[in-house]
């Protein structure tokens, strides 16, 4: 990753990490994070920069709002900050970010599932949070179509909400955030062989769940 | 190779993730069930690809910078962290200079603070430590993210203790 990249996305301070990315010795993020806990915060804008986008997304498919799934994806970079003293390079760097980025998500999920007990997938409504009826009509569109393309999208989000937990997680994780068997089942605290049947379970039943889209 | 071998690589063969081996690829060849299995969690999984997430907003960064500063500037947790702060070590030492009675009817300042804590951190505190976890069973003996509450925790002890001096 180019420094100068990483300063002006930023406007961190040059500090002994762009020194260290501008030679060719790779680093890992368990080392960049060692990196932080030593008190280099460009260390810190580093590892934003890198897991920014994939943890917005994370959060986006947990909790199906755009503002909240970001502000949740803040506050799993305030706590990797917040517990900076107390890292262990020992656990991969991103199980431990996936660890803390899912007990926030499963938390968020049980604290709105309280508050409004029948989470549905409304067709009416429009969509706050993708701007899916902006964007999921193409001028080539008809109508129709659009219309169409709206109800499976809907399906896809409801059937993989309405997943067990568990399975739920996996399925971002390996399709969404391209994890394999090995990170998730670390993130899971599973085996891998319990995680690699937990995915197929999860993809079976979203196959028979969505067979009239495909 | 076995029908259930395949079954088990299926998610990590549709997407793409796992080679499909010369051995894999026999199969597949020769098992209908497989292969047609295979088809569908392709067409399954290129399905779920039409659920796109959005990009972090341009203020993502601004905001995160903020919540940062905030955290910061946060005083620390627990009594050691008032100590350490000079002027109101000061102002500690000459109210017990005058009497430890007097610290605790001055104790509505600090009570109050113990509450300003918590609510600057209302995403954590919605997560109760005990609870955090939850009953998530994979998540049980998660000691990362237990220590992750580690300031939580300290905040609500410190709570109890000023609730009752
Ligand atoms: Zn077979």
């Amino acid at each position: 990753m180019d420094g100068s990249v990483l300063m002006a996305s930023l406007g961190s301070r040059p500090g002994a990490l762009q020194t260290a990315l501008a030679g060719a010795e790779p680093y890992t993020d368990a080392e960049v994070m060692l990196r932080v806990k030593a008190g280099d915060e460009s260390a810190f804008d580093y590892l934003v920069q890198k897991y920014r986008r994939p943890l917005v997304s994370f959060m986006y498919r947990m909790a199906r709002n755009s503002a909240v799934a970001e502000d949740l994806a803040q506050e799993v970079f305030l706590r990797v900050y917040r517990s900076r003293q107390t890292y262990e390079a020992s656990a991969k760097f991103t199980t431990w970010l996936y660890r803390i980025a899912t007990n926030l998500a499963v938390n968020h999920a049980r604290d709105t599932r309280k508050e409004r007990p029948e989470v549905t997938v409304s067709l009416d409504e429009p969509d706050e949070e993708t701007g899916t009826t902006m964007d999921v009509r193409d001028a080539s569109m008809t109508v129709e179509e659009s219309m169409v393309r709206r109800e499976r999208l809907a399906a896809i989000r409801g059937k993989v909400e309405a997943l067990p937990e568990r399975q739920r997680l996996a399925v971002i994780m390996h399709k969404y955030q391209q994890m394999d068997y090995k990170q998730i089942a670390e993130v899971l605290k599973l085996s891998e062989s319990a995680t690699k049947s937990l995915l197929f379970r999860a993809y079976e039943s979203l196959r028979e769940q969505l067979k009239e889209f495909i | 190779m076995k029908c259930e071998e395949i079954r088990e690589m299926m998610p990590d063969l549709a997407s793409g993730m796992a080679k499909v081996t010369p051995e894999i690829k026999g199969h597949l060849a020769g098992c209908g069930a497989c292969s047609g299995k295979l088809e569908e969690f392709r067409k399954t999984m290129a399905l779920l690809e039409e659920w796109q997430a959005p990009e972090p907003s341009p203020y993502f960064d601004v905001r995160l910078r903020a919540r940062l500063r905030e955290e910061v500037a946060k005083p620390q947790a627990g009594w050691m962290g008032w100590f350490r702060r000079p002027v109101l070590a000061a102002a500690m030492t000459v109210l017990m200079a005058i009497g430890v009675g007097m610290v605790f009817s001055n104790g509505d300042g600090i009570y109050r603070h113990g509450d300003n804590v918590v609510a600057d951190n209302d995403v954590s505190s919605q997560a109760e430590p005990g609870t955090a976890v939850g009953d998530l069973s994979a998540l049980d003996k998660n000691h990362d993210l237990y220590s992750d509450f580690e300031l939580l925790d300290d905040l609500q002890v410190q709570q109890n203790v000023s609730a009752n001096p």
